[in-house]
């Protein structure tokens, strides 16, 4: 792996990452970006997901929630509502939080409402995926 | 020479006003470690949120996004203006409210026709204010729907209010949007504030190293500018509005901590010079029976 780029990710509540990184794996829109050192100035939106960076040689893996990111060449910037790293999710409180979801989907329901469970329902769906794909 | 008795009860009532300041703050202060530790926690988010969509902006090429439209054929007068204006929910804070209220008036003198203004308050204290003030009058006039409270905020309340002006921004209900909150120099200095969250606007040239200036390159959006931009920007008005709301409350309470701290003190104060006089006059009324009583013995 060639070269190294600067690294921020910042959650609302915290800063999640700040440092070097060799490869940065996001999810965008529209599926699975993959940024290395020098890559072009690009903005994009962050849908919740998954998240993976390089750190000497070896991945580290996190779960984000709604966001965006700034790519230069020498450096990133993200900015998420939240980040988490596999082992800090709480699965039981996901697994709840889901069961709520689908529960409040049941009912009928306002679109609004609707958009919002359902994206509650995303969050929840991803800590669960996230954390049982890494951390096991 | 003041009554003993009333020199009493005046300590006596001091003092039960006492227990009331110390006790609150005791109780700011330990709500000022919380919302301390959220700002702290905040603020390097909230920092690089303005940092980053400044130079976001600087790389945007043009587009025909809602949110950039700066309505330009509506005049001055007609624009219609909104205002979140962030204040607590309770008084005895010292001037915070004072402050955040006065700094609103002087914001919407400044407006070129405040009937078009319309004032979107968090807290009890501004909406009261603002409800009995501008009542009668044919300025600005408050939204009575808007009821968000301060007290720890959470990034779910700010979604709400971010979606609620951007909602109304998009129907043309409003055409500049505007946040009005207190900003936390150092942990005395408190100053309020005004920023400009729509519409947005486009850089298209930047100081350059030497001095000059010149045109920004543009990056590249993903999958377009409009696209990007109709998901960065509720984004960036969420986090705005949290950061500000955090910042706001942290102040209040530190306010609130300074001020009960002086009125403890005060009353500390008060009560000792009291006591100075009230034993004063125990003296001179002890000395008076004293000599009422020498003279009576004389006197057979």
């Amino acid at each position: 792996m060639s070269g190294i780029f600067h690294l921020e990710i910042i959650a609302t509540d915290r800063v999640f990452y700040q440092g070097d990184c060799q490869h940065l794996v996001i999810t965008a829109v529209d599926g699975l970006l993959g940024i290395l050192p020098g890559h072009e100035p690009m903005v994009t939106t962050l849908p919740t997901g998954e998240l993976k960076y390089m750190v000497n040689d070896s991945w580290k893996y996190a779960a984000i929630s709604g966001g965006f990111i700034q790519v230069m060449p020498d450096s990133s910037i993200i900015l998420a509502d939240s980040c988490e790293l596999p082992e800090e999710i709480d699965i039981k409180r996901a697994e709840e939080a889901k069961e709520r979801a689908e529960e409040m989907l049941r009912q009928k329901q306002s679109i609004m409402e609707y958009y919002r469970t359902q994206a509650a329902l995303n969050r929840a769906i991803n800590r669960l995926k996230v954390s049982q794909k890494h951390f096991r | 020479m003041p009554n003993i008795r009333e020199i009493r009860e005046r300590i006596a009532s001091i003092q039960q006003i006492l227990k009331i300041t110390n006790a609150m703050y005791l109780m700011s202060s330990s709500k000022l470690k919380k919302a301390r530790k959220a700002y702290e926690a905040t603020s390097p988010y909230f920092d690089k949120l303005r940092s980053t969509i400044e130079s976001i902006l600087e790389h945007t090429p043009h587009t025909r996004q809602m949110y950039f439209d700066r309505r330009e054929n509506i005049p001055e007068e007609k624009r219609k203006k909104g205002y979140i204006v962030i204040t607590a929910d309770k008084g005895l804070c010292g001037s915070y409210n004072h402050n955040i209220l006065k700094f609103t008036e002087q914001e919407l003198e400044k407006a070129a026709d405040t009937g078009n203004c319309r004032l979107f308050i968090m807290g009890q204290v501004g909406r009261q204010y603002f409800n009995s003030r501008l009542k009668n009058s044919s300025r600005a006039y408050v939204d009575g729907e808007f009821l968000y409270t301060t007290q720890n905020p959470t990034l779910y309340r700010a979604m709400e209010i971010a979606r609620l002006v951007l909602d109304k921004f998009e129907k043309h209900e409003l055409d500049e949007v505007y946040l009005i909150y207190t900003e936390m120099e150092s942990s005395a200095q408190f100053t309020p504030k005004t920023v400009r969250l729509l519409p947005f606007v486009r850089k298209h040239l930047g100081v350059a190293a030497d001095g000059t200036l010149k045109k920004l390159p543009k990056a590249s959006f993903l999958p377009s500018p409009e696209e990007v931009m109709a998901n960065l920007i509720p984004n960036y008005a969420k986090g705005l509005i949290y950061g500000a709301m955090v910042e706001a409350f942290c102040c209040e309470q530190q306010a609130r901590m300074t001020a009960m701290d002086a009125a403890t003190s005060s009353a500390k104060d008060m009560i000792k010079s009291l006591s100075l006089l009230y034993n004063r006059a125990r003296q001179a009324a002890i000395t008076q029976e004293i000599t009422e009583v020498v003279s009576g013995a004389q006197a057979f």
